[in-house]
């Protein structure tokens, strides 16, 4: 009953539903936008670990994030790899140098990372392919996405690095995320000579791969007590929520997308309200008739909210899809990996059932003046 | 609508004032939607100040530094690709360029941004944070809360620390001792800079306890050269001059154009302005639309009035003018609550953030100009039914 009354209220004025549809959609984009970045901004920080094989990350109990990590004596991994729960323990090594070959004779800030070339902990096919190439003496791999201004990453140019010339073995695309402007890759043995003074004594992170059928967080648990506390143990979720808290609350990035997420819902809220309202103003003589011949408040404000449930359906299916072009475009804008899943759909469409609400909530006031008695007076507006 | 027309068009047109304000009017006759009006208009408006306000604080927080070093001109290794990078270069070259005419004085500037682990002392945890390092006889920073502190800084293994840096670092409070590099050093005062889009928190040393807190391997030496001139010389011409005296590899820059570098640098590499930019178009776009719906509602309202006005002999631009400079009111009147309210918001933003989030004349120029922008547009879209109005087909 309701609802067809509710339809036929929109169909009636179709310019002015109209409008209210753009309305909801631009709204609905903003939310995708703002939400988007809001996640998008520890999925960078997040880069390097989405593409790693583990189980299990053995980090320094001072392990801030990812480019902070600290770092821990080598030979607490060898005590790991005794263990019988334990199928592969793959170190990696973090270090900074200057790329002494930019344009215009800059010297770059780099984020190398060296890593045993026995086995990749990288689920990047380009890596796994080209395990050889980092053998060869002084020759690294560089992520595709370091910024032009290293110059050409051309396959077999030399560049000094930190004053060793070092040759590019080819490319891989995994992305810089927060790591810095640019990212090479070492094999441990080249890292070690680029690095004389640092050495592979230290190691910044231990990639743990279990055995099959091993339950992650019982074996963090007891790896935790069996090894000094200079280290600590995250399960790949513990970790991911490590990451992202870092950047949501202790970087400035969460308040900034946080407020901006706020402000695009209570702009979507004033969108449909503004629609509402004006849409109750103008049929408020047949609201008042309604009422009149029965209809009671309640069925008038389900009216009002089975309208704004339709403008919101309606408006949210064309800018979900508008929000995968927005995601390509910050994808290509920004290098982060803004990306469209499930459950961001699902949260985005309940928060535009909350909006539509909300604002209809708001609205329904002005159904009180619905007065039949006062409306035919010929002061309604 | 309430309109009283006393006089023809003509006539008061002759008189020159006492025009009927019949935008205002309008605007002012149903006041329940004026203001839901203003408040969907005022709020696309706040999300663009917000936008506007995030894109200067995140520029303006890598730039803060540079504007507090007190000099005229500034010496650098040339190969440096942007301020906040460790890139040194030798003594001699410092010295080199004090011999240069016209300049008063060159003081050396140390800083690293990777190797310095700072100790909370509250709880121990270590961190990454920022050092800036100088001889204390030769200040270099303009901060009061610094230079009232040089005496203490000559003391070995002192430091300044930053009360706004970020909490977790424990830089704030009255701890007197904490550990830099794993060296226990003494807190001798505090002054207040906050933390950018790179660093958590800084920490200001004299030059004798920077050089002791360096990693073995490090890079040492200047990493800038602060250069004041005697009064009256120029600084063109002293900087061709330094250039001409330093070898190729030292780059001479004036502040201001020390400051575009490292803007130039952010605005190439960094996606804040583009995240932004995109925040405030999708602001404007949905503030236009929220105008149209607004304009469009009232002007459908009143179109038996506009065509009255048309057939009583009022031209296409009298009616035209009137919705234009309602859409003007109606920008003025979202734009200044929006733009107190991002006051607000920039404060409370700002301080929990710790990022220099304030207003300024750029923003307050190109928020009311979009403003402005939006509902005009939104107007004249609305309009094309007005002036299409016939006084026959209306009645």
């Amino acid at each position: 009953m309701k609802v067809p009354l509710a339809w036929r209220l929109l169909v009636h004025d179709k310019r002015r539903t109209g409008l209210a549809i753009v309305g909801v959609f631009l709204a609905i984009v903003l939310v995708f936008f703002e939400l988007g970045l809001f996640i998008a901004v520890p999925r960078g920080g997040l880069l390097l670990y989405d593409h790693m094989r583990f189980d299990l990350m053995l980090t320094s109990n001072r392990y801030e994030y990812l480019v902070d990590s600290g770092v821990f004596p080598q030979s607490r991994l060898d005590q790991i790899r005794r263990r019988p729960d334990v199928a592969r323990v793959m170190p990696l090594y973090f270090a900074a140098a200057k790329w002494q070959g930019g344009e215009g004779g800059q010297w770059i800030d780099l984020f190398v990372i060296g890593f045993s070339t026995a086995a990749s902990p990288f689920t990047v096919e380009g890596i796994d392919r080209r395990l050889d190439i980092l053998r060869r003496p002084d020759t690294m791999l560089v992520d595709s996405a370091t910024r032009p201004m290293f110059g050409p990453l051309a396959t077999g140019r030399t560049v000094k690095i930190d004053g060793r010339a070092e040759v590019i073995g080819g490319t891989y695309r995994l992305g810089t995320g927060f790591m810095g402007l640019g990212v090479a890759l070492f094999g441990e043995r080249n890292f070690a000579r680029l690095f004389p003074l640092r050495g592979l004594g230290f190691v910044n992170l231990g990639a743990i791969v279990l055995k099959p059928g091993i339950d992650a967080e019982q074996a963090a648990r007891a790896l935790q007590k069996a090894l000094p506390d200079d280290v600590r143990v995250f399960t790949r979720r513990q970790l991911d929520a490590h990451e992202i808290a870092y950047w949501t609350t202790r970087s400035a990035v969460g308040l900034i997308f946080g407020s901006g997420l706020v402000i695009a819902i209570v702009v979507g809220i004033m969108i449909v309200y503004q629609t509402l309202a004006t849409q109750i103003s103008r049929h408020l003589p047949q609201f008042a008739t309604l009422k009149a011949i029965g209809y009671s408040d309640r069925s008038l404000y389900a009216t009002v909210a089975a309208m704004a449930a339709m403008i919101m359906a309606i408006g949210f299916v064309p800018a979900a899809l508008a929000a995968l072009w927005l995601y390509a475009v910050i994808r290509q804008a920004t290098l982060l990996p803004a990306a469209m899943t499930g459950t961001r759909v699902v949260a985005v469409a309940f928060a535009g059932l909350v909006i539509a609400m909300i604002s209809a909530a708001l609205s329904v006031t002005g159904l009180r003046r619905a007065d039949p008695a006062e409306v035919f007076d010929g002061r309604a507006t | 609508m309430t309109v009283s027309l006393s006089a023809s068009p003509p006539l008061r047109r002759a008189l020159g004032s006492g025009r009927v304000p019949l935008a205002r009017r309008n605007l002012l006759a149903n006041k329940a939607r004026l203001l839901r009006s203003l408040a969907g208009i005022g709020f696309a408006v706040l999300l663009m100040l917000m936008q506007l306000g995030f894109e200067r604080a995140f520029f303006q927080s890598s730039l803060q530094v540079i504007e507090l070093l007190d000099g005229d001109l500034f010496i650098q290794n040339a190969h440096k690709y942007r301020f906040v990078t460790r890139q040194p270069f030798p003594p001699a070259d410092l010295e080199r360029a004090r011999l240069v005419s016209g300049v008063a004085s060159v003081r050396p500037l140390y800083a690293d941004w990777y190797s310095t682990f700072w100790t909370n002392p509250y709880d121990g945890k270590v961190f990454l944070v920022r050092i800036f390092a100088f001889d204390p006889d030769q200040p270099v920073f303009r901060l009061p809360a610094v230079n009232a502190h040089l005496a203490a800084l000559r003391k070995p293994d002192t430091v300044l620390v930053d009360r706004r840096a970020r909490p977790f670092l424990g830089m704030g409070g009255n701890a007197a001792a904490a550990k830099l590099n794993g060296r226990p050093v003494e807190i001798v005062g505090r002054f207040a800079l906050g933390p950018d889009f790179q660093n958590d928190g800084t920490a200001m040393t004299g030059a004798q306890t920077f050089a002791s807190l360096l990693p073995p391997g490090a890079p040492r030496g200047i990493e800038t050269g602060v250069v004041k001139l005697r009064p009256g010389a120029d600084p063109s011409a002293v900087a061709r001059a330094l250039k001409a005296a330093l070898p190729p590899d030292i780059a001479v820059f004036t502040k201001a154009q020390l400051i575009r570098f490292e803007r130039d640098f952010e605005a190439r590499v960094s996606s804040a302005g583009v995240i932004f930019a995109m925040g405030t178009i999708v602001g404007f776009v949905v503030g236009a639309l929220i105008a149209y719906q607004i304009v469009y509602t009232d002007v459908s309202d009143q179109l038996p009035q506009y065509a009255t006005l048309k057939a009583i002999g009022y031209g296409p631009f009298y009616v035209v003018g009137v919705v234009l400079r309602q859409a003007g009111l109606l920008a003025c009147g979202s734009w200044i609550p929006a733009f107190l309210v991002s006051l607000l918001l920039y404060r409370v933003i700002g301080e929990l953030a710790l990022i220099p989030l304030a207003t300024s004349l750029a923003i307050v120029v190109v928020s009311f100009a979009l403003t402005l922008g939006m509902c005009l547009v939104a107007a004249a879209f609305a309009m094309v039914r007005v002036v299409a109005a016939d006084p026959a087909e209306v009645f």
